[in-house]
């Protein structure tokens, strides 16, 4: 099946006028009637015992309708949230230590957050108001925040039944291979390198509304989740223990989610339960602080990373441990980070004839920990690329040239690399000269001189990247013929803002030959799209486009039939091209647009093929995940006096395979890039040793404002599109994240290449800058 | 947030008498600090005393030596003055720097100086330029408004009317934003008056202050050079997240050197 022009072109974002008009509808843009309001006491301590509760002041308090404890949700004989990560087993056979996440703190609080209580109320002031009447006895426990102090004999626990703190080990890769490897190395090089732990920050907090139906016995719950479909039947079947029909999901308009919104939590849950107690609806949207003490949050990993590599640069043998952490609980898939999502991408686009990787991951008092944007492919690449430039630097090798000489060839491919990761396509040599090229290099001396006249410290790094995207592997697209002949094309997975009402009916209307226009988006309603695999790992495009290809192709070999009834003709004679179903040589032909008008009215038809005859639901699912890869590079520029940074140039170049809306893909690199810059520069959750989360609020957790992100030149490579879906694409909404922080960082060792940064750290803040060029 | 009650009186007068009524009230001028405290429910006052229709609070007028300034003028309003930026453009800088536009809309000179939030920028700009607050009991020298940390001179009841800046011969303002906050890790403010030159500092202790040792040595020379061997002492500075005192102590240095680097180049243009 061919695609139309209009596949490939930048189309505005149909969505984009309704979000900058105020007329995007959001969960809290949702009122439903005589709906009450749930607020919850979250724990102060960040590690205690709860000893007694006593709600009886909040219970009496004014507009109070109903209070929940940990001991009350017990007795409901609700179950945990589950954790659903693959990666379960430790290495030597033993299943992951996976302690119970109830909805609410039983008998002890373990994270500064945790909800102890909910109250609901006749208006949201009342149900705060009570919340702050319940009185808890807490009796304070030690604290451990830091996952490495926390695997320490003698650190506190926080599971009685889970020794060291430890919830699971993890290798991948040939440890004996790569430590003949490292045997015949002529240099090892090793760096402790960190990746700070950061807070996901949508723009829109979560929120929710609960709803039940006394008549049907259904639950309806609207939620601002990027994953329904997993989401409730964690919530249905796990937790509330009733059928996953009982529960209706639905996700309206989402303002961001970045992985924060992709797992379960508590509080939906919790509203489900008293909009069931009380048959009423009940309403939550969490505000900032709420937020930032119990989003889950990424990153958050320490790594020993050593190199091993030739005489003359030929990298040998990578070996990567690494301690993550996973907070209080396992969240969702919370363990899968730190282990195989870091691991998979280790090694880059190099050629590495060995890798071994080996995890801990660790339970410390702190907010749990999920995916965010890139979800272990960040880490993975930082670790690389800082390893390969402090490399260069100690053995004094031409950064660009020691990272050429590696570069996996694409003669070579496809290949499995030591990882198993299997690469169909790309071309990163020549990926990496374009970039080179886009970077003017041989202007750099000038800049640099300029720079250095007005005082500053001027740096460059180019850095390859390479990810693997697709998440979950099954996606759902359907398409409906409706009265008024416009169609319905509804996708499973779900936009957080990522443009899917654009992208996914211009794709449909490339395959089909229709208007934009004549296309009705629809998604995140779990009664009207069957499954989905929700919005993670770069998946939207890629599988959910992909489905829409599946649906497209059915409804053309369905509409072939129809038009050969119509033109009264052998069904083999017809072609299909440009939106016309014809035969060849002759005038005989009928329009896509034409079949939807005809079939939607037509009384004939309906007899002859059944009402809805167009109407097509599809699958698809793909194997393997698709390798996403790219070259950055940046110029910044140093202030030595304050240790200020200024990233002055940066470059992309970018192999997702086709692009299907460039516009939209500048955008996801653009808000990856920057995400990436706010890792490196600035963003950082910081816990204090009692546990009390630093970082509460956007007076003091920094994100990136316009003015600290510079232009971003971006450059797609589309030579190589993917065989491993019917699109050719690569998934492109993480790529930016991955690709960013270790070149800025290089970048910004490069302008300090003078001075002593072994002790530097994520994020370079001004003040550690300024410490290393005065050497305090 | 938990329910008040709400005034929007039109005069001086009237806002002063509804506070004294009030047995828990409070003024809410462009509630940029107020209102997040509300939300936070980390103040609970029973009557909120809106000064926004109070046309005696708002403007900006040019006087032979001074400007004045309304206490509910806002810094968007300040920023775009042209009275402001002809006569002391460092200000107009210093309110066009503040926050971010939807703070700058609704945040007022006179709420700033209330509240005296170690951090922020204006009253670095009252007391570096020696200006004075007018109440509606009394005028207050800017040496002696500033009293501690979120502590002023002014009375329970008391009410800032306008500021009156003297317009110096030259003045300029700096400072190292906070990447988070936007708030002045350390911001100074350097103003120039017929030989007597006054140094603020921002950010830096629990309260904005005076550098006398820079005024001094700029008074003698007023010139980057006249900064480049004094070590700042750090014992009485803030350490938190973002800054630590040592820091902090460069900061003040650089800072004030960058305040004349802006004056030289204002002088160019």
């Amino acid at each position: 099946m061919k695609a139309l022009g209009s596949i490939g072109k930048s189309i505005k974002r149909s969505e984009d006028k309704r979000f900058l008009t105020g007329q995007g509808k959001y969960v809290d843009d949702i009122n439903l009637p005589n709906q009450v309001y749930a607020a919850f006491l979250r724990s102060p301590y960040a590690h205690a015992i709860i000893n007694r509760i006593d709600t009886s002041g909040a219970l009496g308090s004014p507009g109070v309708s109903l209070v929940v404890t940990g001991t009350d949700w017990l007795k409901e004989n609700y179950g945990p949230l589950p954790c659903t990560s693959r990666i379960n087993t430790f290495v030597g056979g033993e299943k992951m230590k996976v302690p119970p996440r109830h909805c609410l703190a039983i008998d002890r609080v373990r994270f500064v957050g945790e909800i102890v209580a909910m109250v609901v109320a006749e208006t949201k002031p009342s149900a705060l108001h009570a919340v702050e009447l319940i009185e808890v006895d807490y009796e304070e426990l030690e604290v451990v925040t830091d996952p490495e102090e926390a695997l320490k004999p003698g650190a506190p626990q926080i599971w009685d039944d889970i020794p060291n703190n430890l919830c699971l080990d993890f290798e991948l890769g040939d440890r004996i291979k790569t430590a003949a490897a490292f045997d015949s190395a002529h240099y090892i090089i090793s760096r402790k390198i960190k990746n700070n732990r950061v807070a996901g920050v949508p723009i829109e907090p979560r929120g929710a509304i609960a709803n039940y139906d006394d008549d049907t016995k259904r639950l309806t719950l609207f939620n601002s989740s990027q994953n329904i479909h997993e989401n409730r039947d964690a919530y249905a079947i796990d937790v509330l223990k009733i059928e996953k029909e009982k529960l209706h999901h639905v996700a309206p308009d989402i303002g961001g989610g970045f992985g924060v919104k992709n797992g379960t939590y508590p509080e939906p849950p919790l509203i489900l339960h008293a909009a069931k107690k009380l048959c009423r609806p009940v309403k939550w949207v969490a505000d900032r602080s709420e937020s930032f003490l119990s989003d889950t949050q990424g990153r958050g990993q320490v790594s020993t990373v050593s190199l091993a590599l030739t005489k003359e640069g030929k990298f040998l043998g990578l070996r990567v441990e690494t301690v993550g952490n996973l907070g209080a609980y396992c969240g969702t898939i919370g363990p899968f980070t730190p282990t195989a999502g870091t691991a998979r991408t280790q090694g880059g686009p190099y050629g590495f004839a060995s890798i071994y990787y080996y995890a801990k991951v660790v339970f410390t008092n702190t907010a749990i920990m999920a995916p965010y944007r890139g979800a272990g492919r960040p880490e993975a690449a930082f670790q690389l690329e800082r390893i390969i430039e402090e490399t260069a630097r100690e053995l004094d090798f031409d950064p660009i040239e020691l990272r050429k000489k590696n570069l996996i060839q694409a003669k070579t491919l496809p290949l499995r690399t030591a990882m198993g990761l299997d690469i169909d396509s790309g071309n990163f040599v020549e990926v990496f000269d374009q970039a080179l090229s886009l970077t003017d290099r041989t202007g750099f001396s000038a800049r640099a001189s300029a720079a250095t006249r007005r005082g500053k410290l001027y740096g460059f790094a180019i850095a390859p990247y390479l990810e693997c995207t697709g998440g979950g592997s099954k996606e759902f697209a359907g398409i409906t013929v409706r009265d008024d002949n416009k169609i319905e094309l509804s996708v499973g997975s779900h936009s957080t803002g990522t443009g899917h009402e654009t992208s996914f009916a211009q794709l449909l209307s490339g395959y089909l030959g229709i208007g934009v226009d004549s296309i009705v988006f629809f998604q995140g309603d779990t009664d009207r799209t069957p499954f989905g695999g929700g919005h993670g790992g770069s998946r939207g495009m890629e599988v959910g486009g992909s489905a829409v290809y599946e649906a497209a192709s059915t409804f053309i070999k369905k509409g072939r039939l129809l038009a050969a009834y119509i033109l009264g003709v052998e069904n083999s004679r017809l072609q299909f091209s440009n939106g016309v179903f014809f035969v060849s040589g002759t005038d005989k032909s009928v329009t896509s647009e034409d079949l939807i008008a005809q079939s939607a009215g037509s009384e004939v038809i309906n007899g002859e093929f059944g009402y809805g005859y167009l109407n097509v639901s599809a699958t698809f699912e793909r194997e393997i995940m698709s390798i996403p890869n790219g070259c950055h590079a940046c110029e910044v520029e140093v202030d030595p006096e304050t240790g200020g940074i200024n990233i002055v140039n940066y470059w992309a170049v970018d192999d997702f395979g086709t692009i299907v809306n460039g516009m939209l893909t500048d955008g996801q690199v653009m808000g990856a890039v920057a995400q990436g810059i706010g890792q490196a520069l600035m963003e950082e959750s910081v816990y204090a040793d009692s546990g009390q989360l630093m970082t509460g609020s956007l007076i003091d957790y920094a994100l990136p404002r316009a003015f600290d992100v510079p232009n971003i030149r971006i450059q797609y490579y589309e030579e190589a599109p993917t065989k491993k879906n019917p699109l050719g694409v690569k998934g492109a909404g993480e790529a930016g994240c991955v690709a960013a922080p270790h070149v800025v960082f290089n970048a910004i060792a490069d302008a300090l290449r003078n001075f002593n940064i072994e002790s530097l750290d994520m994020p370079l803040t001004s003040e550690k800058i300024w410490r290393t060029i005065h050497r305090r | 947030m938990i329910n008040f009650s709400f005034q929007k009186p039109t005069s001086i007068t009237d806002a002063v008498t509804a506070l004294s009524k009030s047995e828990d009230g409070l003024f809410l001028a462009g509630g940029q600090t107020l209102i997040p405290v509300l939300k936070q429910r980390l103040a609970m006052p029973c009557d909120i005393i809106d000064l926004g229709d109070i046309n005696d609070l708002k403007g900006i007028v040019a006087k032979k030596h001074s400007v004045l300034i309304g206490a509910t003028t806002t810094h968007s309003e300040v920023e775009a003055s042209p009275v402001v930026r002809e006569h002391i453009p460092a200000l107009a800088e210093l309110a066009g720097h503040i926050g971010d536009p939807h703070v700058r809309n609704l945040g007022t000179l006179g709420g700033s100086l209330a509240n005296n939030d170690p951090s922020a920028d204006y009253p670095a700009a009252v007391l570096g330029l020696g200006a004075t607050i007018h109440t509606n009991q009394r005028s207050i020298s800017s040496d002696e408004f500033f009293v501690g940390l979120f502590q002023t001179a002014l009375d329970p009841g008391e009410m800032i009317v306008r500021v009156e800046f003297p317009i110096p011969e030259k003045s300029g303002y700096a400072k190292f934003p906070n990447p988070a906050s936007r708030y002045a890790i350390v911001g100074v403010f350097v103003s120039s008056f017929s030989g007597s030159v006054r140094v603020s500092v921002t950010g830096a202790e629990s309260c904005v202050f005076r550098q006398v040792s820079f005024e001094e040595a700029l008074a003698e020379h007023f010139a980057i050079d006249a900064l480049t061997d004094f070590a700042v002492p750090s014992d009485r500075f803030n350490s938190d997240l973002h800054a630590s005192a040592e820091y902090r102590a460069q900061l003040v240095r650089v800072m004030a050197c960058r305040a004349i680097i802006m004056i030289d180049e204002e002088k160019k243009q």
